[in-house]
C-alpha cells in the first residue's frame, strides 16, 4: 500500500512538472491573448507581473505547487471564475458520462463476447466479429452524428445535443459505450476462448455441473483479468474527457474544458485540467488492482 | 353563524380570484416560447471593456448601447449621442433625451459615460484599454453632456466610442459585469449556465444562445427544431443541403469580412513585387468562390468593402485574373529557379485547410509549390503575431475605420505596435495614409500587394420556418435578435389588433 502512494507522488509530480514545463515551451502567451497586439510594452510588463509570469519558471512552479497544496487552483485568465468551480461544474458530467458509457459498453460486450467464444467458428460468431470489428473501428466524430439522425432527427427519441434534457445523456454515452463494447467483446471472447480449453473446466464439467455454472462461475471469472484490465484503461480515458464525444454533444465536460483552456493559452485552467485527469487515471488503476484481487485471491499487492 | 363565515370565505376567495386577474393583466406580456440560437463560439466576456472575441462583441451590442454607431457604409453615427468637434483635440457629445433606462432601472446619465471609460482606461488587463490612451480627460459638463480631451488630435475618435455604456453604481461597487452583464440595450441579461438566455425588454420574449461547436450538429439540431436559428460559420454542401429543406428558410447577403492571403516582406524571395505578383495571379479566387464557398460571397480588392465610405471615390479595382502563364512568367523575370516552394500556415478549421489544399493545386501549374502547414489556432496565431511565416491565410473581421491601413500597413506599426505582421514598410503610402488619401491610399496597396486579397464571404442565416423578422448582416452582427419573432406570435398579435 506504502509503494502505491509512493507511485501515486510520483506520478501526479511527475504529470504537474511535465504539464508545467510543456505549457510554458509550446507558442503562445496568455499576456497578448488577454491584452491584444496593440497594447503597450508597459500595459504588457504589468499584467505580467499581476500574474507572476515575470519570475523564472522554477519559482512560477513553487509558488504553483504551494498554492496547490493549500487547495486553490487560482483563476482563470480569461473568465475570472475560480477554477474549483469550473472543475465542481465539469468533472461531475464528464464522470457521469463515463460511468454510463462503461455500463453501456459491459452490458453489451461481454455477454456479446461470451456468446461468440461458444459459438466460435459458427457463422454467429463471424457475425459478431464483423459487427464489433466495424463498431470498435468507427470513429466518434462519425458514429455520433449518424446516432443524431437516427435517433433524434428521424425518430424523434432523444434530444441531438446538450446538456438540458435527462435523456441528453443517452445519445453520447452510446456513442462511446458502442465503441467500447465493441473492444470488450473482442477481449471476452479471446479471453474465455483460452480459458475454456483449461483443465479446471473439463473437470469442472465432469463434475457434472451445469454448463451455465461452468461459463459464469469458472470460466468468466478466470477469463476476467484481461477484461479488467481493458475496462480500467478505458475508463482511465473516459475520465481523462473524451474530447471529441463532449463536442460533437455539446457535453461539457472537463475534456472540453481542457482543449478550450489549451487553444486560450489559460494555463491554471490547463493545469488543474490535466492535475484532475492524472488523478483520475492513478484512482482508476488503483481501482483496477483492487479488481484484480477480487477476481484472482493469486494477485497480491506489490507483487 | 357557519353561513357568515361560509359567506365571508367566498367572498375573500372571489377577491383574491379578481386580485389575481387584475395583476395578470396588469403584466407584461407573458414570455413566449424561447428562441434558440446555435452559433459556433460562444461569448467569453460580456463586459465590453474586456470582450474581444466576435460573439461577445455581438452579444454586447444587444445588452448595452454605446454612444456611437455605424451606418451601411460604416460612417459613424449617433447612436446614444451627437456630438461635435470644439477643436482638434476635444469633442463634446450630447446624450439623447430618449434613452433607455438601465436594465436596474437607473437613468442613464453623463457621469455613467465617464465612469465607464475612466475605468476602462484604467483597467491593466484588457484589450481595448491601449485604443483609449490618447484621451486626456473626461468632463461631465451637464447630466446630458460630457467633453472628452485628447492628447493628440484624431480625426476618428467619434468612432472608436462603440464600448457599452455601464451604470456607474455598479462599476463603483466592482459589479462582475462578465458574467452578469447590466446595460440599457434591448436585450437584457436572465442567465447563463450551459447556454446564455437573454429576455427582450420590450416583450420579455426569452432568447438563448447556445454553444453547438459542429457544424452538422448545429444543422441537425435546426432540422429537429431544438434550435430556431443558425448564422454562419457553416461548410457551403451544409448550406445547400438546408435550402433543399421545406422546414427551413436560408437567407444570404453580402459579407463584409475581407480574407486574405499574408506575405512576409521580410523573405527574400516575398520582398520582390514580381514574386507577390505571381502568387496573385496563380490563385483562381472565383473558382474557389463558385464552387466551396457560400452564395453572395464576393471577390476583394481591399480590406474595406466596395460599399465603404472610403471607396466612395476609389477607382473600380479589376481582380488580378488566374493566369499561371503569365504568373511562371513572372517568377522567371524574377530570377525564380522554379519551383518556387512556399510554406503557407493556416489553422486547423476545415473549411481553411481546404482553401489552402485547392490554392495548392492552382499554384502548381504556375510553377508555385505550396506546403500546407496547419497548427491549432493558439500557435497559428502566435507565429503569424512573431512573424514566424512566409504566407498564411487570415480573415479581417468587423472592421469599419479606415485606420486599419494604418495599423495594418502602416511602417510605424510591426507588432507589438499595431497589426502590420508582414513587415511592409513603404514611405509613398504611409504618406497618403497619413493625408488620409483613402482612394489613392487604396489604389497604392492594390498595386504592390503587400498581401493577396481573396474574398469578402457572404453571410447567412437559416431559420425554422416559423421564425420571421432576422435577416443575415454583412459584418455578421446580430442585431436582427431584437426584432425577431415567432410566426405564431405575429398571428396572435394581429389577431388582436383586429379584435
Amino acid at each position: 500500500m506504502i509503494k502505491h502512494f509512493v507511485d501515486f507522488v510520483t506520478v501526479v509530480f511527475g504529470v504537474l512538472l511535465l504539464t508545467f514545463l510543456l505549457i510554458h515551451l509550446v507558442p503562445g502567451d496568455p499576456v497578448e491573448v488577454m491584452l491584444g497586439e496593440s497594447a503597450s510594452v508597459t500595459d504588457r510588463t504589468a499584467l505580467r507581473t499581476d500574474l507572476g509570469l515575470d519570475q523564472p519558471l522554477a519559482q512560477q512552479f513553487g509558488s504553483y505547487l504551494t498554492k496547490l497544496s493549500q487547495g486553490d487552483l487560482g483563476y482563470s485568465i480569461h473568465t475570472k471564475t475560480p477554477i474549483i468551480e469550473l472543475i465542481k461544474t465539469r468533472y461531475p458530467a464528464t464522470l457521469k458520462l463515463a460511468v454510463l458509457s462503461l455500463f453501456i459498453g459491459l452490458a453489451i460486450g461481454i455477454p456479446l463476447g461470451v456468446f461468440a467464444a461458444l459459438k466460435a467458428n459458427h457463422w454467429q460468431d463471424f457475425v459478431v466479429t464483423i459487427v464489433s470489428v466495424r463498431l470498435s473501428a468507427m470513429p466518434v466524430f462519425w458514429l455520433g452524428p449518424l446516432l443524431m439522425l437516427l435517433f433524434a432527427v428521424w425518430l424523434g427519441w432523444f434530444p441531438v445535443s446538450g446538456m438540458d434534457d435527462s435523456t441528453s445523456i443517452v445519445l453520447p454515452a452510446l456513442t462511446l459505450g458502442l465503441g467500447l463494447s465493441a473492444i470488450l467483446t473482442r477481449m471476452t471472447r479471446t479471453s474465455l476462448l483460452e480459458v475454456l480449453n483449461d483443465d479446471f473446466i473439463r473437470t469442472a464439467r465432469a463434475k457434472g455441473l451445469n454448463e451455465n455454472t461452468v461459463i459464469i462461475r469458472h470460466a468468466l471469472r478466470a477469463a476476467l483479468l484481461p477484461i479488467i484490465t481493458i475496462v480500467g484503461l478505458q475508463m482511465g480515458s473516459l475520465l481523462a474527457g473524451t474530447v471529441i464525444t463532449e463536442t460533437i454533444f455539446s457535453w461539457d465536460g472537463i475534456g472540453r474544458l481542457l482543449v478550450e483552456s489549451i487553444e486560450k493559452r489559460d494555463y491554471p485552467v490547463t493545469q488543474a485540467c490535466v492535475l484532475v485527469v492524472a488523478l483520475s487515471y492513478v484512482a482508476v488503476n488503483l481501482f483496477t488492482d483492487v479488481l484484480y484481487r477480487l477476481a484472482d485471491p493469486r494477485v497480491k499487492f506489490g507483487a | 353563524m357557519l353561513k357568515s363565515i361560509k359567506s365571508s370565505r367566498f367572498k375573500i376567495s372571489v377577491f383574491i380570484t379578481l386580485l389575481a386577474l387584475f395583476l395578470a393583466a396588469c403584466q407584461k406580456p407573458a414570455p413566449y416560447a424561447e428562441i434558440n440560437f446555435a452559433m459556433a463560439q460562444a461569448p467569453l466576456n460580456l463586459d465590453p471593456r474586456y470582450a474581444t472575441d466576435a460573439a461577445s462583441a455581438r452579444v454586447n451590442r444587444l445588452i448595452y448601447q454605446s454612444l456611437v454607431d455605424f451606418d451601411a457604409n460604416a460612417k459613424p453615427i449617433p447612436s446614444l449621442a451627437t456630438w461635435v468637434q470644439v477643436n482638434p483635440t476635444q469633442y463634446r457629445f450630447v446624450l439623447n433625451h430618449q434613452r433607455a433606462k438601465f436594465h436596474h432601472k437607473k437613468r442613464l446619465t453623463a457621469q455613467d459615460v465617464k465612469v465607464t471609460y475612466d475605468s476602462l482606461v484604467r483597467l491593466k488587463d484588457s484589450a481595448q484599454a491601449a485604443e483609449f490612451a490618447n484621451i486626456q480627460s473626461i468632463q461631465v459638463l451637464d447630466d446630458e453632456t460630457i467633453l472628452f480631451e485628447l492628447n493628440q488630435p484624431d480625426r476618428n475618435f467619434p468612432a472608436k466610442l462603440i464600448i457599452g455604456i455601464l451604470p456607474q453604481d455598479l462599476i463603483i461597487k466592482k459589479h462582475d459585469f462578465s458574467h452578469h452583464p447590466i446595460g440599457n440595450g434591448a436585450l437584457k441579461f436572465v442567465s447563463w449556465q450551459n447556454k446564455l438566455t437573454l429576455s427582450r425588454v420590450n416583450d420579455n420574449q426569452k432568447i438563448s444562445l447556445v454553444e453547438v461547436k459542429d457544424p452538422t450538429v448545429r444543422v441537425l439540431k435546426l432540422l429537429r427544431g431544438e434550435v430556431d436559428l443558425l448564422q454562419g460559420d457553416l461548410p457551403p454542401e451544409l448550406v445547400k443541403y438546408l435550402q433543399t429543406k421545406p422546414e427551413v428558410e436560408v437567407n444570404t447577403v453580402k459579407g463584409a469580412n475581407f480574407s486574405y492571403m499574408g506575405l512576409n516582406m521580410q523573405d527574400p524571395l516575398l520582398e520582390n513585387i514580381k514574386v507577390r505578383q505571381a502568387i496573385a495571379h496563380a490563385i483562381d479566387s472565383n473558382a474557389i468562390i463558385q464552387q466551396v464557398m457560400v452564395p453572395n460571397t464576393r471577390i476583394a480588392g481591399v480590406i474595406l468593402p466596395p460599399e465603404h465610405y472610403t471607396n466612395a471615390l476609389s477607382p473600380t479595382m479589376q481582380p488580378y485574373a488566374y493566369n499561371p502563364v503569365l504568373s511562371k512568367q513572372l517568377l522567371t523575370e524574377a530570377g525564380i529557379q522554379l519551383p518556387l516552394k512556399l510554406v503557407y500556415k493556416t489553422s486547423t478549421d476545415a473549411q481553411r485547410v481546404r482553401f489552402a489544399t485547392i490554392m495548392q493545386a492552382q499554384m502548381q501549374p504556375a510553377g508555385i509549390q505550396l506546403e500546407i502547414k496547419s497548427l491549432d489556432w493558439g500557435t497559428f496565431f502566435e507565429d503569424v503575431k512573431q512573424g514566424n511565416f512566409q504566407l498564411f491565410g487570415l480573415t479581417w473581421v468587423g472592421i469599419k475605420t479606415p485606420e486599419i491601413y494604418v495599423k495594418a500597413l502602416g511602417s510605424q506599426s510591426f507588432p507589438p505596435n499595431g497589426f502590420n505582421r508582414g513587415h511592409y514598410t513603404d514611405a509613398e503610402l504611409d504618406a497618403l495614409l497619413a493625408n488620409e488619401n483613402w482612394p489613392a491610399a487604396t489604389q497604392r496597396i492594390y498595386q504592390q500587394l503587400p498581401y493577396i486579397p481573396l474574398w469578402y464571404e457572404g453571410q447567412f442565416a437559416a431559420t425554422r420556418k416559423d421564425i420571421k423578422n432576422y435577416a443575415p448582416k454583412p459584418d455578421g452582427n446580430w442585431d436582427d435578435l431584437i426584432t425577431i419573432t415567432r410566426q405564431s406570435l405575429q398571428t396572435q398579435q394581429q389577431k388582436a389588433q383586429l379584435q
